[in-house]
């Protein structure tokens, strides 16, 4: 199995020589478990191939497959939260995450799922996904302010 | 098996009399014992006996009835079995007996006696009549006698029509059946008598027990907090008498000293009371919590053992607003006001002792209230308990309207019925504000009387005081002491009225929560059942039947399936296919017959153990609130992420999975509402493929897709059927084609079995049924 950069795409030849164009990656659990299970999956959103540990790879087929990922990954992770506001339909939360301090507005109190234990994942208006891996693990003034909401 | 439900019947009823033979080897015996009676009892009066002991006058009937019949024995005669009738010709209750003898049938009722020769006699034909039944007795085509019943009774009654055939068959070559020992006892799912009943506050005492030393420590702080809050007015009393007085008279030296004493001691007090009731308000709240806490625990607990008969009965809301809102209402007793009752009855105690102790005279004029005040209280409290009761159920109601139309707000904008659900809402909301305001008006008048009977009671103590203090028989200090103890005993009166508002709240909340743990599991779980690991796969029906009230659903089903072997089950709505599968799934316990998996009866299985070998799809898939994985895992919460990934694909859900945001950590909301009917449909599919069944089955689940869904969930069906035994209700053509055997059920029984094609050709039910769907396919 080889992995080739084509553009924006990544192509796939298989050991038997099948080649598979215009791949992009997708994360199966890109929440709870972003590091396992990518699949590449081509234009129509079928499935090429489903690589379970990533490590599994070379070195260079790795770093190719994480560029790729990287270039369509976006959830910011919260590190602390600055202020979250009420507004007139949801709050307006003033975050500083891994990305930056961004300000963003979700809409109702469903758009803050628990993924079990501590770990939250804050969905906005537009559909990013902000992650907070560990509640306990945000400083108490931040974490006093995330407890009127959730 | 039928004798061993039956004792299970009668123990579940309290009653320990054991069934007993009631032979008639003397046929002029009439000493009855009350045992024999007990017997004949469950015929008439099943249902009341279970509740309440009936009145002397309605037992004597029927007792004397079979004393009527075996006085009428021959000798050699024995009763066989025995039906007691409770209707007459025109529906009047009216109660009778049919006597099976090993010679003949008789019928007993008041004033009248019929018998005739068994070998005379050709059937017993039942007429169900939806509330009410015939039995009609037939010689040849002719029918000799009629007897009515009320539906209630149809378990006994098909019972003795299966005695009388076996009687009938055995007279006829001269043999005899046994004793008349398997009386039928049908048991629902029956309200215990709970050990407290009508004391539902003095069993929520037997709950806080795992919790008594708070208990003791709470009450002990309350003792502590009540005696420290009294020692204020104490130290008043001295200070006017020993230093203010004399302060102003001047007579005497002044003592700075004194005052800087009275001062301390009164802040002294002061903190000490501050410091005992924040711990005493602290232990008695945590121990509300926990109390109710294991409350809300052990009725969810509960609940969860309950069949789905009882959920079928009970509206959503309600129970929601038994376990959430009641169980708070009994949290706020305990927590606020239990403790503030203790302690105003403690420092009533106190402070009338305090005051007798004192001035008697005074003390005496000071309680002169008292006992109007007492006489108010049971007033209010008797106008009050049936007002919260009303309340409570009215928040029920209205908790039942949201449950019912938020989910399915998309039939009332469909239908444009909002306003109605506005008016339905309004109906009910306005039944919680009338009957809060009803107890509002009984209250508003109370808090002031009590006040004004405070004011009352300390105008007298003024009165009474100014005379004492002119005669020199009591000082100033001892008065204003007085008047500080009686405001304290008053509001104390006045914080208990608001008591015995909550109290009453508390009791009818008690009393609905207890109304769900007293509900007794109506399959009773059997303590000796086997543990059976993974099951072959093997069904056998023998002649089961299921009734549902006094609906005959399943009657008389044999059927044998082989392990791996695909059932298709076809038949008209109302077959009996769901009922089936709910029996085989074991939510119900077939009422005669059994059902055998692997040669194993269902009822001697572990229920638990039995179920992890099923897989089961519905036609309405439900998925929980969580990610898609959880939902694929739900029945194997311990599954890997490849085994997830395993079964998703093989139901032919991972590709779609993947064009979600989230993948398989996308949240899918209380009904699924991001997914389509065919999208949720093999979710459902992915987890049962995930727990590997040994018994598959699908009730009707391709039915509510299109063609072309339908078609994707075939495929992930077929992964999912092999080599597992299969029992699917379906409509689909497809599905029907790849079954091993059709099953054709009308009315409770099978009418056919065969393939697709032996019963096409056999242009019975399914050729029919079939023409039928292939033109609504075509149209």
């Amino acid at each position: 199995m080889t992995l080739l950069a084509t553009g924006p795409y990544l192509t796939l030849i298989e050991a038997d020589g099948v080649r598979h164009e215009k791949l992009r990656p997708v994360r199966l659990f890109p929440l709870t478990d972003p590091q396992h299970w990518v699949a590449l999956v081509d234009e129509n959103g079928r499935e090429a191939v489903c690589i379970e540990d990533l490590s599994t790879l070379d070195a260079s087929q790795r770093t190719l497959l994480d560029a790729a990922l990287a270039r369509r990954d976006f959830v910011p992770v919260i590190r602390r939260v600055i202020a979250i506001k009420r507004a007139t339909e949801g709050h307006d939360w003033h975050v500083e995450t891994d990305r930056g301090q961004t300000v963003f507005r979700i809409e109702t109190d469903e758009s803050i799922q628990s993924l079990g234990g501590t770990r939250l994942v804050i969905i906005d208006k537009a559909g990013t996904r902000y992650l907070i891996p560990d509640v306990a693990s945000l400083d108490r003034e931040s974490r006093r302010k995330l407890e009127r909401y959730y | 098996m039928r004798i061993r439900r039956t004792s299970e019947g009668i123990r579940a009823r309290k009653n320990p009399c054991p069934v007993q033979s009631s032979r008639g080897d003397s046929p002029r015996q009439t000493a009855f014992s009350q045992k024999s009676f007990s017997q004949i009892d469950f015929g008439l009066f099943r249902r009341s006996v279970s509740l309440l002991t009936l009145p002397s006058d309605l037992r004597d009937p029927a007792q004397t009835l079979l004393q009527h019949a075996e006085s009428r024995l021959v000798p050699g005669e024995r009763i066989t079995a025995r039906l007691s009738t409770d209707l007459n010709w025109s529906l009047h209750f009216h109660a009778g007996l049919i006597v099976l003898t090993n010679q003949r049938l008789l019928h007993v009722e008041e004033g009248a006696f019929h018998d005739w020769r068994l070998q005379n006699l050709d059937e017993l034909l039942l007429e169900e009549m939806g509330p009410t039944a015939a039995l009609h007795l037939m010689q040849g085509e002719k029918a000799v006698w009629h007897w009515r019943l009320t539906a209630g009774h149809l378990r006994e009654v098909e019972a003795f029509i299966g005695r009388f055939k076996e009687q009938r068959g055995l007279t006829a070559e001269g043999g005899d059946l046994g004793e008349d020992d398997d009386e039928e006892l049908f048991s629902p799912e029956a309200v215990a008598e709970p050990k407290f009943a009508g004391k539902p506050l003095l069993r929520l005492m037997g709950f806080s027990r795992p919790w008594l030393g708070l208990m003791l420590l709470g009450l002990a702080l309350t003792v502590a907090s009540t005696g420290a809050s009294l020692l204020g007015p104490w130290l008043t009393m001295s200070l006017v008498d020993d230093v203010l007085i004399p302060l102003q008279s001047a007579t005497h030296e002044i003592n700075v000293q004194k005052v800087y004493q009275f001062a301390g001691g009164l802040l002294g007090a002061a903190l000490l009371t501050w410091m005992l009731q924040w711990a005493t308000t602290y232990v008695v709240a945590r121990l509300a919590e926990c109390v109710t806490s294991r409350m809300r625990r052990a009725t969810y607990e509960h609940l969860q053992t309950l069949s789905l008969g009882y959920f079928s009965k009970k509206r959503t809301g309600d129970l929601i607003s038994r376990i959430g809102n009641d169980t708070d209402d009994i949290s706020l007793f305990i927590s606020v006001n239990f403790i503030d009752f203790a302690c105003d009855v403690l420092t009533i105690v106190f402070t009338a002792a305090v005051m007798f102790s004192i001035n008697p005279v005074l003390a005496l004029a000071a309680l002169g209230p008292l006992p109007i005040v007492a006489w108010l209280v049971q007033w209010v409290r008797v106008r009050l308990r049936g007002g919260f009761a009303a309340a409570s159920r009215a928040w029920s109601a209205l908790n039942s309207v949201l449950t019912d139309t938020i989910p399915g707000v998309r039939v009332v904008k469909a239908f444009a019925q909002e306003q109605r659900e506005i008016e339905r809402f309004r109906q009910h909301d306005q039944q919680i504000f009338d009957t809060n305001d009803r107890v509002n008006r009984t209250w508003s008048f109370f808090e002031p009387t009590i006040s004004f009977l405070t004011e009352f009671g300390l105008l007298v103590v003024w009165s009474v005081g100014a005379w004492a203090v002119a005669h020199e028989q009591t000082t100033v200090g001892v008065l204003t002491g007085f008047v500080l103890y009686v405001t304290k005993f008053y509001s104390r009166l006045d914080a208990m009225s608001r008591f015995v508002a909550s109290a009453q709240r508390a009791a009818a909340s008690a009393h609905r929560v207890f109304a769900i743990l007293d509900v007794k599991p109506d399959m009773p779980s059997n303590k000796d059942t086997r543990k059976i690991g993974r099951l072959r796969g093997e069904i056998e029906f023998k002649d089961v039947r299921f009734r549902h009230g006094t609906r005959q659903i399943i009657r008389g089903l044999d059927l044998k399936i082989a392990p791996g072997e695909m059932i298709g089950l076809v038949g008209p709505s109302g077959a009996g296919k769901t009922t089936l599968i709910n029996l085989v799934c074991r939510f119900f316990d077939v009422s005669e017959g059994s059902i055998l998996v692997d040669g194993n009866d269902l009822r001697e299985i572990d229920v638990i153990d039995y179920r992890r070998n099923l897989g089961l799809v519905l036609q309405e898939p439900y998925l929980f609130f969580g990610t898609i994985a959880d939902n694929i895992a739900y029945g194997k919460p311990g599954a890997t992420r490849a085994e997830i990934i395993a079964a998703a694909r093989a139901a032919r859900a991972h590709e779609f999975i993947l064009k979600l945001a989230d993948g398989y950590d996308s949240m899918v909301g209380e009904r699924g509402q991001q997914l389509s009917g065919g999208e949720r449909q093999r979710i459902s599919i992915a987890r049962a493929l995930l727990v590997d069944p040994a018994i598959l089955i699908l009730d009707e689940a391709t039915s509510s897709v299109d063609t072309e869904t339908e078609r994707e969930i075939q495929a992930a069906l077929d992964h999912l059927v092999k080599g597992r035994t299969t029992i699917a209700i379906a409509h689909r053509l497809g599905t029907l084609r790849k079954a091993d055997r059709l099953v054709v059920l009308e009315n409770g029984v099978i009418s056919e079995t065969g393939t697709h094609d032996s019963l096409m050709k056999h242009s019975g039910t399914y050729a029919r049924l079939h023409a039928a769907m292939v033109e609504v396919n075509h149209a």
